[in-house]
């Protein structure tokens, strides 16, 4: 099933490419294309996800955002809170608890190699996806000016905005930067929108992520 | 058995969405809410959410008419951001008068959802004035 959603959306770009073609010929607006690559990619993310929930990895949240990327983070609070135990468990606890928690371990890992490859065939895809349009976008608009900007950006962005253009009009725009511009904010509005945007839990804990999480006990 | 309360939260959070929100439904009532001065928001996330929505709305309403007027230059950047900030802390200072801290203070805020929102501003504010001044 997951292979499916990953064909139709890697064969929906090439479908809509001719389209795209009798439009840039009237219209310099490659705006309406770009949520379609960023839904397709997130579509197939979803899907993989819900495969790892299913393998219970997923269980001890409810938050339905945390599916899609959160997936890794919560493994990886899992992890902590094993060691955790491990460090609280003394030598009296007994031969059960300590059989209990290399059973958690070795969950764990499981989980941890299912999460893995989960992950590389949701990169792989959004990978080609990416590739295939930006190559895609190249050969339509490099060299032609897309838009016009209002303004006259800072120094350092006009090498981004004003890339392969002719001229010293810094107020032509190129494709690229509108295409950054368009990930930035409809991809985000997008993912918070079809509930697939992290919890705001998950992206504290991946900004504090190089070390243990101040309030372990959170998820205990 | 922090599963089991989490599992809890969300069904618990909705019930007091709807006895605060009225008959309107979830989405309904989360609207409502946050139009009403006097309503309570059990829901950290729910109102952050609120005010991200908010910001979005703002970048979009305001990209329209910089594009349509036009307003060019950092000053209408300028601008944007001030009404972006200014409106949304008016909003929840004086209309909502919520606690801040509550929230992790008014930076976390100010901060909720405004680069996005900036982008938002910037994609249609280009396009509007791309379509409407120039051929």
């Amino acid at each position: 099933m997951e292979m499916l959603w990953l064909t139709a959306w890697m064969a929906f770009p090439l479908r809509i490419t001719p389209l795209l073609h009798r439009q840039a010929e009237n219209t310099s607006f490659p705006v309406f294309c770009f949520p379609l690559q960023i839904i397709g990619s997130r579509a197939c993310h979803k899907a993989l996800f819900i495969r790892l929930a299913e393998s219970k990895v997923l269980s001890t949240t409810n938050d339905k955002s945390a599916v899609v990327i959160s997936a890794k983070i919560v493994l990886r609070l899992l992890g902590w809170q094993l060691e955790k135990k491990k460090e609280t468990i003394t030598e009296s606890a007994g031969r059960q608890q300590k059989k209990k928690i290399e059973r958690q371990e070795e969950k764990l890992k499981n989980n941890n190699r299912d999460l893995s490859m989960v992950r590389m065939k949701s990169m792989f895809a959004i990978g080609f996806c990416f590739t295939a349009l930006m190559g895609m976008f190249n050969s339509i608009f490099d060299g032609r000016v897309v838009a016009k900007l209002p303004f006259i950006p800072l120094s350092y962005i006009q090498g981004l905005s004003h890339r392969n253009l002719l001229g010293e009009d810094y107020t032509d725009c190129s494709f690229i930067f509108l295409y950054i511009l368009c990930t930035m904010s409809i991809r985000q509005n997008i993912q918070k929108m079809l509930g697939l945007a992290p919890s705001r839990a998950a992206t504290k804990q991946a900004g504090g992520f190089l070390g243990p999480p101040p309030q372990a006990g959170k998820f205990s | 058995m922090s599963g089991a309360r989490r599992r809890e939260e969300p069904p618990h959070a909705q019930q007091h969405a709807l006895a605060n929100g009225g008959g309107a439904g979830p989405r309904g009532s989360v609207w409502g809410k946050a139009l009403r001065s006097d309503s309570a928001w059990h829901d950290k996330d729910e109102f952050l959410d609120v005010i991200y929505w908010f910001r979005q709305i703002i970048a979009v309403i305001l990209g329209v008419i910089w594009g349509v007027v036009p307003l060019k230059g950092f000053v209408g950047i300028a601008i944007f951001c001030l009404i972006n900030a200014g409106v949304l802390y008016l909003y929840f200072s004086s209309f909502r008068q919520i606690d801040e801290e509550e929230y992790g203070g008014t930076w976390e805020l100010t901060k909720e959802g405004f680069m996005t929102s900036f982008a938002l501003f910037l994609v249609v504010w280009i396009i509007f004035y791309t379509a409407i001044h120039y051929d």
